[in-house]
């Protein structure tokens, strides 16, 4: 706020100490730094819940549209197969919900929560700025008294002026250790709070992941023909692909067809 | 057996003829090497010209067969034991002949469509138009209406409609699949890495820089797997199913011949045989049958693709899952409740939000700190003292039977020095009037506190009879504080039929002591007229006001 145009002129000393002005910059700039992170981190994590349940819903969509289908009809295996498929997904999704719901409770709102803290603390420090400005302002003042000649008008004005400058100085010392005290332990607190909501945090994944894990192990021992890879599979579906792409197939040919069927 | 024994030659000649098409050098070398060998054989012979003629030489013969067996049974007389057999190999030979051409007819038919399919440009198709085309395309669009209209075709296959109908479901689930496996795919892409870099983000805030980084590592870890995750589906999945989507729309073009084909079989069916139609009968015959099985054969391939995709699918899911739990499983050191979780972090707000800084400065202070406060049970209003039988057996003791009455409905107190009842409340009147001299409001005592009421929601204590409280009896209530304002009159005369009963003049006006019988009845109000009190049916009974 130097660029005032009737500033009355700055403080010939230095009433804040440097150390204490580094420290304080220091201890704010962490905290500013912390609330940028719990804001980027709470719209991340809605984010992340968003997708999951997008993802968990598109799944559940494969297999109503495989399960609406009219091919199942006839086809026991083919309906069998989709209907576990269905369930699992359907699982999947419920779980996912919960999951979702889970981390709403433990992770998101403490956040939001712990950001609503941040305005009042806004609030102080700048409300120490304006204090810090009064007190530069009146000790400016109280300096210029201190310079001229000692006459009697001058002497009272003086003493007017440090009489001003006391209850602005205490305000500001005051605020200023209150600050300098309390913004330290705010900043330790996050450890406290947020530890709590990272292993719920954790916690809810594995308990999801571990869950859905066992419910597609199960389902490949279910629907799986045993002894069948990924790259048996793979072989499988090349072989037919590319007897496939030889349109017309003319399967009256007894040797041209697919072997491994 | 035989027929078996002419395909074979006759497709070998074909096979060799596809070299072209074969690009494996080893196989074209060997067979190369086989036709040199056998051709050197016959050096020499003068009737060997070239490939081609050599290759002929079996269908030349196959024709030759049935000449060869007709000239010969003609010459057997019949009486001879020979000439059954010879009969008989006379109609295998020629069985022969009309199943290699019919072979041949369908191979041609399919070609020819194919080739058509492939090369045609519209300038090619607008050259094929002439009055023939035109004339067949008029036919088979009537034939098409009337199948439309009236129903099933004379001319059909089951198994091709069966084959047909399966092969276009298949169709449908691939191309169902492909898309809801593509978005799924995507989602998951967008979901975890996110939820991983959060899972960092929040690591970060919640522990010193310094102690514990080791996890990031493992976090690092299964944000590789995620991304190895997109392309194994992709190869597993995404592209067979895409693949066999692409050669879906291949037979489509021959399903609509051979319906074509179908409404000409169909037309004809109606007129005479003749050349025309029997060679209807016969391309439509060829038409279906190959169809019919090729379909089979695809649908077949397709449903076992689809299967293994789905398969994979399934696979491929569990092994991210597993890899996510682990991921996840190496962070956590002790599980916590979830409940436990809001308390600390209740109590740690709270002394963030006691910190000085921030209460003298908190815009919203008293806001956030009613909403940050543990959860209080909601206040209740004191509970008001309720009447025990205590209180009720002193009332009893205490007065006289005329001076007990009891709280027809709940009374809230409304001015001071008033008292709140309960329903069927028992209480003693000790004046029946207030210190202002009203009449309506009673000091009673209840046993428990003294205090006033209103008059009409108490009616006499009678514990002999049976007090029903129910609704109707404060619907009863509730008129009655109305007693003032409305007058009642007849609107019909009524005749009463018992001592209980008040007749009643039309026009009559009525006093209504009662707007229900002993019973709760609402149908029947006690009414008084000059000087005579009764029940009266209320139905006969109209609203008057004073105007």
């Amino acid at each position: 706020m130097s660029w005032i145009p009737f500033k009355i002129g700055q403080p010939k000393k230095q009433i804040v100490p440097k150390t204490v002005e580094r420290d304080f910059e220091r201890e704010y700039g962490k905290l500013q730094q912390l609330e940028e992170q719990t804001r980027k981190l709470q719209k991340d994590m809605k984010k992340s819940a968003d997708a999951e349940l997008a993802m968990s819903k598109s799944a559940v969509k494969i297999s109503l549209d495989l399960l609406s289908n009219p091919l199942c009809e006839q086809d026991q295996d083919l309906l069998s197969m989709v209907t576990a498929l269905d369930t699992a997904m359907k699982r999947m999704d419920a779980f996912n919900q919960e999951k979702v719901n889970q981390i709403q409770k433990t992770v998101i709102e403490p956040l939001k929560k712990f950001g609503s803290v941040f305005p009042s603390l806004n609030m102080a420090v700048k409300r120490r700025e304006q204090a810090l400005q009064d007190y530069r302002r009146l000790q400016a003042k109280v300096e210029k008294y201190e310079e001229k000649e000692k006459t009697g008008p001058v002497l009272a004005k003086l003493h007017q002026a440090r009489e001003e400058l006391r209850p602005v100085r205490e305000d500001f010392e005051a605020k200023n250790r209150q600050l300098l005290e309390e913004m330290p332990r705010f900043y330790g607190s996050r450890l406290d709070y947020f530890q709590p909501s990272f292993e719920s945090l954790i916690r809810a994944q594995v308990v999801y992941y571990s869950e859905m894990h066992k419910i597609f192990g199960d389902l490949t021992q279910q629907l799986d023909q045993p002894g069948h890879s990924d790259e048996q599979r793979e072989r499988e579906n090349e072989a037919k692909l590319s007897w496939g792409q030889r349109w017309p197939w003319f399967t009256c040919r007894p040797f041209a067809m697919n072997d491994s069927s | 057996m035989a027929q078996y024994h002419i395909s074979k030659k006759q497709l070998k000649a074909e096979a060799i003829s596809e070299l072209h098409e074969v690009s494996v050098t080893e196989n074209y070398f060997q067979t190369q090497w086989l036709i040199w060998s056998f051709s050197a054989s016959f050096r020499g012979k003068p009737n060997l010209l070239d490939m081609g003629s050599l290759m002929i030489k079996p269908i030349q013969r196959v024709m030759k067969y049935p000449l060869l067996l007709c000239e010969l049974r003609n010459s057997t007389p019949p009486s001879h034991p020979d000439y059954r057999a010879l009969d008989d190999a006379f109609a295998a030979v020629k069985d022969i002949n009309v199943n290699i051409n019919e072979l041949k007819r369908r191979k041609d038919l399919v070609l020819k469509y194919k080739k058509n399919d492939e090369d045609e440009s519209l300038k090619d198709k607008l050259s094929k138009l002439n009055i023939h085309s035109i004339s067949k395309k008029s036919k088979r669009v009537t034939n098409h209406l009337k199948i439309l209209t009236r129903g099933e075709s004379q001319v059909k296959d089951n198994t091709f409609n069966r084959e047909e109908k399966l092969f276009r479901a298949l169709e449908k689930t691939v191309r169902l699949c492909v898309k809801n496996i593509s978005l799924c795919l995507q989602h998951i892409q967008d979901a975890m890495p996110l939820a991983l870099q959060s899972v960092m983000d929040l690591q970060e805030i919640s522990y010193n820089k310094d102690d514990e980084m080791g996890y990031s590592e493992t976090l690092s870890n299964a944000l590789n797997s995620c991304h190895d995750f997109a392309p194994h589906l992709q190869r597993l999945i995404l592209t067979p199913l895409s693949a066999l989507l692409s050669l879906f729309p291949g037979p489509h073009k021959l399903i609509q011949k051979r319906y074509d084909k179908l409404l000409d079989c169909n037309s004809y069916l109606q007129r005479s045989a003749g050349e025309e139609s029997d060679l209807a009968k016969k391309e439509y015959e060829a038409l279906n049958a190959q169809l019919v099985e090729e379909l089979q054969a695809f649908n077949q391939a397709a449903r076992k693709i689809l299967l293994n995709c789905l398969c994979s699918f399934i696979t491929l899911l569990r092994d991210l899952m597993l890899v996510a739990q682990q991921a996840y499983s190496t962070l956590v050191p002790v599980p916590l409740l979830v409940s436990s979780i809001s308390e600390i972090q209740n109590q740690v707000l709270e002394e963030v939000q006691n910190l000085n800084c921030v209460k003298e400065n908190s815009a919203t202070f008293i806001e956030r700190k009613l909403s940050f406060e543990k959860k209080k049970p909601v206040q209740i209003l004191p509970e008001m003292p309720r009447q025990t039988d205590i209180h009720r057996s002193k009332l009893l003791s205490t007065y006289s039977a005329e001076e007990l009455y009891q709280a027809k409905r709940k009374c809230n107190a409304t001015q001071e020095y008033d008292i709140n009842l309960l329903e069927g409340e028992l209480v003693a009147v000790i004046e029946q009037k207030d210190p202002l001299g009203s009449t309506s409001r009673w000091l009673v005592d209840t046993g428990n506190v003294k205090g006033y009421v209103y008059s009409s929601f108490l009616k006499p204590y009678n514990p002999a009879k049976m007090q029903k409280v129910d609704t109707e009896n404060r619907f009863c209530d509730d008129d009655f504080e109305n007693i003032s304002l409305f007058i009642f009159y007849a609107v019909h005369a009524f005749q009463a039929r018992s001592d209980h009963e008040l007749s009643l003049q039309e026009y009559q006006r009525v006093h209504i002591l009662r707007f229900c019988d002993l019973s709760g009845n609402k149908e029947w109000w006690l009414a008084e007229a000059q000087g005579q009190k009764g029940y009266v049916p209320a139905n006969y009974l109209g609203k008057m006001t004073y105007a």
